[in-house]
């Protein structure tokens, strides 16, 4: 043995390596060798309860489970020795006896652990022949469908509740053949990533409720995909049936999202195939709307923004553009822009303060991979409602505070966190600016720093309080620590201030900084240069132009949106509706259309969502993940980039020669380069803005996008009910 | 005081059918016989059939096997049982031993927590057959089935209790397997008819 | 040999053969059956035109479970199944293409609760383009009208099924 944590084991006669402190099960499936199993799970903790993985030890009286048993220098072990065998088919034929035969309606057959176990494991012939118990449904949810009669309680679902969600939500009651797995009180499983128990549970016990009797495993295809809703881009696939998309099941990424999905991105795609989707183009013609074909749609735009050009400059052209739209569509969407001569074009809708944009990383991000960040000892967390902003780096933060770092939160409100907080500054009566200035100041004291002249301006009235002292002595001893900095903080009024005072507490504290950033695709966005003053790359723009702020607040006569419902998805959007209304011509790129933009459009575009378009996302952790679509386009829709790429060779503008997304992938690679996400201190500041509600910049989990708003079980949740509801006409709100 | 590797004192609990059932605490290792006359003999003058020496978890022993042994560890598990919590279940001749084993099998059924499977699942599954066949409704394979149950929960399980339930089972059928199959064939007690006959 | 050919050439021995036959089967009993007047006997088992049978209460018994589509060997099941409105598992839309099937009965044997059988009835035909595909409701209406003889013949062959 090199190593003293390396030892050998013997496995029906194979010499397998094995670490110490693993438990046998570990070093078998490492070494490809089944051993059977029901409760057992790599990312939850060990229960031993089902009795499936029997084998045969030597030298031990009994056989002991796998899962269990902890691997020993030269220990012999049997898993299909006729012991083995024996513990484990007696052990499946208890599960069996009072099991219902529900096989042809539970949804689980076809991909049913017991189903499976069963075959190799399970006698020809029941010979029970007693009255099988029957056990009461609960009602969990719209998401999670129960028939707990199915139930072999592996506990699995209590253990992800307790070990990965942070709360336990369902728990055993009852003991012996009448224990139930259940909430005990009439209560909902709420949890953002709660849909997990489905693939967790090995049985048909909890299902998928809305796809609840659509399908059978054997009859879909599976395509890979990646989620679209959040910076974290959590890797899915996509199970579809006669080109429809029936569910989303998580795609293993240890790096991203480990073996889970949020409810977000599991549930998302109902909304693909909302009543309001747009099913062809749609054109305005003298007050009139009426469908048409889609030569007379783009011929119609081209000629409008060419005229708009002609007749008020390309200047009164602008465009805003989803982020989570795909690279390639924000690359063709800035070139073609760019080749009508306009610089105003921005996806950054949710922001609001652009002082210092110059300053701005390339590719914003957390600047670190998701395993670093569950890494951290330290994390400062500025502006972030974490669960609901990206569930799936909230649950990295939760581990990290679990194996013991120190988590502290500056946010405008008490929002729930599932695991032992360090400190909370809650800025309700003052503001995240002056928390963190206080964090500054006790910073700069203890480390003996003097604040520059900009930043001596904005310390002047800070408070220094015993909390910014406790929360800064983390972060100085801790060795990987980070200022976070969340979705709320980047929707500031101040957030060039914040941004100032994150970036000089974290080189006070010898921190990283790090950003979560809007959408799923803002780092992308950034890269391909929907951006009026950086072209696509990164290098800055020649001109300067109008920021997202300034055009919502003052749109211009040429409009070109696409991928958002301005009402819903962008900042200050009061009036914004009539102001669009009073444009010239205002193009919408859209999956959906709603009452709202026939009062302002001039041509609806349909568009495939993400489910229907192949593209690239760069994630928050800077890596860019490809996908294509997995569903047929609805209608007419037809996938961003060719939308654009006709455009663009409708309006003469060059470089618009692509015949495929990869094609488009490629020049878009070949024009950037990989960026570090950093934030430094310009100077240039927002004024200072007292008496802000900082709590109104949160954006509940289901109100992010427009697919999300309308999956309608995702909006019979908890969190859902704060959405309006879509189908209500816009002035009737 | 005791016996050589079980010393000291015990209290045995004595219930069933004695006079004067109680608690007794005496050295370990007295002879069954004396520990039963302590507790006043069978009752009604009536014969010794069987004897559950340690609790419910423990195997039964026949008369034969019981007046021959001492109450302490080596003894006992000589004679096939064991000590085990030293409350002496005393059965005389009218005792109809599928009833026993019925009400003992629907206490591991009630007591199982719910954790393992064979547990959980068996002890339901073993009580249930062993109903029917008191019932008299029982079929010949019932019988094989019911120790192969028995079989299959022992030494499977996280905790004694699963052994627990499976030995009474194992035991009784071993022992008193006619009065069973009197039961699958004839639907009622073979006690009852002993009874009946004398 | 020479002599033989020239005997049987000349004295057309194999064509007296054959009518000897035709002769011979003249005055023996005939076998033919004067259909449709008439029907060779039919066995309970014969695999013919589907239904889809309900339970005594009226209950459709299809649960949608999708075994017949996915034993099929000529793929000529398609199905597609929903929460119906009670909640329980119903199919949306159940065709079976008669020009795909080749009447194996892997269907009935496949079907967990004898919902989809194969009937005795051969005697069907087609008048319009599309008449192929056995809808639900079709099926449905064929065990209705048949269900006393699918329910005898399924009786007749259980015990060796």
């Amino acid at each position: 043995m090199s190593n003293d944590d390396q030892l050998e084991i013997e496995v029906n006669g194979v010499t397998l390596p094995a670490r110490k402190g693993q438990m046998l099960i570990e070093a078998t499936d490492a070494a490809g060798i089944y051993i059977p199993r029901f409760c057992y799970h790599e990312k939850l903790s060990i229960a031993a309860n089902c009795r499936m993985c029997l084998v045969e030890v030597e030298k031990a009286p009994k056989p002991l489970p796998a899962c269990a048993t902890p691997v020993m220098d030269g220990m012999k072990v049997f898993t299909a020795s006729a012991r083995a065998i024996s513990a484990q088919k007696a052990t499946m034929e208890f599960l069996l006896i009072n099991h219902p035969l529900d096989c042809p309606i539970c949804d689980q057959g076809g991909e049913c652990e017991l189903q499976d176990l069963a075959m190799g494991y399970g006698r020809g012939v029941s010979r029970y022949s007693e009255r099988k118990r029957v056990v009461r449904d609960k009602n969990l949810g719209p998401l999670i469908s129960t028939d707990m009669t199915r139930c072999i309680h592996c506990t699995r679902c209590v253990r992800f509740g307790q070990e990965i969600a942070g709360i336990q939500e369902l728990g055993t009651t009852g003991r012996g053949e009448h224990t139930q797995i259940g909430t005990y009180v009439e209560k909902s499983v709420d949890h953002e990533m709660s849909g997990n128990i489905i693939d967790l549970c090995p049985v048909g016990a909890l299902n998928n409720k809305p796809y609840r009797f659509s399908a059978r495993a054997w009859e879909m295809t599976q395509h890979a995909s990646v989620a679209a809703h959040d910076c974290v881009g959590s890797n899915m696939f996509a199970h579809v049936y006669n080109g429809i998309a029936k569910r989303i099941v998580p795609q293993p990424n240890e790096a991203i999202n480990e073996t889970w999905l949020s409810d977000r991105d599991r549930f998302s795609f109902e909304g693909i195939y909302a009543a309001d989707r747009l099913q062809s183009p749609r054109i305005r013609i003298d007050g009139e709307w009426r469908d048409c074909g889609w030569d007379e749609a783009l011929s119609a735009v081209a000629e409008g923004l060419k005229g708009i050009a002609a007749d008020h400059g390309p200047e009164q052209i602008s465009g805003l553009i989803s982020p989570s739209a795909t690279s390639e569509e924000h690359f063709l969407f800035a070139r073609l822009l760019r080749g009508l001569g306009s610089v105003n074009i921005d996806h950054r809708i949710r922001r609001v303060d652009f002082h210092g944009q110059e300053a701005d990383p390339v590719a914003p991000g957390l600047g670190m991979t998701l395993a670093d960040l569950e890494a951290q000892q330290a994390l400062l967390v500025v502006g972030s409602d974490l669960r609901q902003e990206v569930p799936i780096a909230a649950h990295r933060v939760r581990k990290a505070a679990v194996a013991g770092a120190d988590v502290f939160f500056v946010n405008p409100g008490n929002y729930e966190y599932l695991f032992p907080v360090a400190g909370y500054l809650d800025t309700t009566s003052s503001s995240i600016i002056d928390e963190l200035a206080g964090l500054v100041r006790a910073a700069f004291a203890r480390t003996e720093t003097r604040p520059d002249a900009n930043l001596a301006e904005v310390l002047a009235a800070a408070e220094v309080r015993p909390e910014h002292e406790a929360a800064v002595a983390k972060l100085i001893a801790a060795e990987r620590a980070t200022v976070l900095l969340g979705l709320i903080a980047g929707r500031h009024p101040g957030y060039s201030r914040i941004r100032m005072l994150a970036a000089a507490l974290a080189a006070a504290t010898g921190a990283q900084v790090g950003s979560l950033t809007e959408g799923a695709n803002s780092g992308g966005a950034a890269m391909a240069g929907t951006l009026p003053h950086r072209i696509c790359g990164g290098a800055a723009a020649e001109t300067t132009g109008l920021n997202a702020a300034e055009i919502i607040a003052a749109p211009t006569r040429g409009m070109v949106l696409m991928g958002i419902e301005p009402e819903l998805d962008c900042a200050n959007a009061e009036g914004l509706l009539e102001r669009l209304a009073d444009t010239l011509f205002c193009v919408v790129v859209t999956p959906f259309a709603t009452p709202a933009m026939e009062t302002y459009a001039s041509v609806l575009l349909p568009v495939g969502t993400f489910a229907e378009t192949a593209g690239s996302y760069l994630n928050a952790a800077g890596e860019q993940q490809e996908f294509s679509g997995f569903a047929t386009p609805v209608g007419a829709a037809r996938p961003g980039w060719k939308i654009l790429r006709v455009l663009g060779n409708l309006c003469a503008v060059d470089g618009f020669d692509y015949v495929s997304a990869a094609e488009v992938t490629q020049a878009l690679a070949a024009v950037c380069e990989d960026s570090e996400p950093s934030i430094e201190n310009t100077g240039q500041l927002a004024p200072a803005v007292a008496g802000f509600d900082e709590g109104g910049l949160r954006v509940p989990i289901y109100a992010v996008d427009a697919v999300v708003r309308r999956a309608r079980s995702l909006q019979l949740t908890k969190w859902g009910e704060s959405v309006p509801d879509i189908s209500k006409p816009a002035d009737a709100a | 005081m005791g016996s050589e590797g079980s010393g000291g004192p015990v209290v045995f609990s004595v219930s069933g059918h004695v006079n004067r059932p109680g608690n007794f605490e005496v050295g370990l290792g007295i002879p069954f016989r004396d520990l039963l006359e302590l507790a006043g003999g069978v009752r009604d003058g009536r014969k010794l059939k069987a004897v559950i020496p340690g609790g419910s978890s423990v195997r039964v022993l026949p008369a034969e096997l019981i007046l021959e042994a001492n109450m302490d560890h080596k003894s006992l598990q000589e004679a096939g049982s064991s000590l085990g919590s030293a409350a002496v279940i005393v059965m005389d001749e009218t005792t109809d031993m599928v009833r026993v084993l019925e009400r003992i099998s629907r206490f591991y059924y009630s007591e199982s927590c719910g954790q393992c499977t064979p547990c959980r699942e068996g002890t339901g599954w073993m009580n249930r057959v062993i109903g029917r066949i008191l019932a008299g409704r029982g079929k010949p394979a019932d019988m094989d089935m019911l120790v192969d149950v028995a079989n299959k929960i022992e030494g499977h399980t996280i905790c004694a209790l699963g052994d627990a339930s499976a030995w009474p089972v194992q035991s009784f059928v071993h022992h008193y397997r006619h009065e069973f199959e009197h039961y699958i064939e004839h639907g009622c007690s073979i006690v009852s008819q002993q009874s009946a006959a004398a | 040999m020479r002599i033989g050919y020239l005997y049987k050439t000349l004295f057309l021995s194999e064509l007296r053969a054959g009518l000897g036959v035709t002769w011979r089967n003249l005055f023996r009993p005939k076998f033919t059956i004067q259909y449709p007047e008439e029907k060779t006997p039919q066995s309970p088992r014969f695999r013919g035109l589907h239904a889809q049978r309900r339970y005594p209460n009226g209950e459709e018994r299809c649960i949608a479970c999708k075994l017949c589509e996915a034993v099929c060997p000529a793929l000529a099941i398609t199905i597609e199944s929903e929460v119906a409105a009670d909640g329980t598992r119903r199919t949306k839309r159940y065709d079976i293409d008669l020009f795909k099937c080749i009447f194996c009965g892997f269907c009935e044997e496949a079907c967990p609760v004898d919902a989809i059988v194969e009937t005795r009835i051969h005697e069907y035909h087609m008048e319009r383009r599309g008449e192929n595909i056995l809808t639900k409701d079709k099926l449905l209406a064929i065990g209705d009208k048949y269900e006393a003889m699918i329910a005898a013949d399924k009786a007749a062959d259980a015990e060796y099924r």
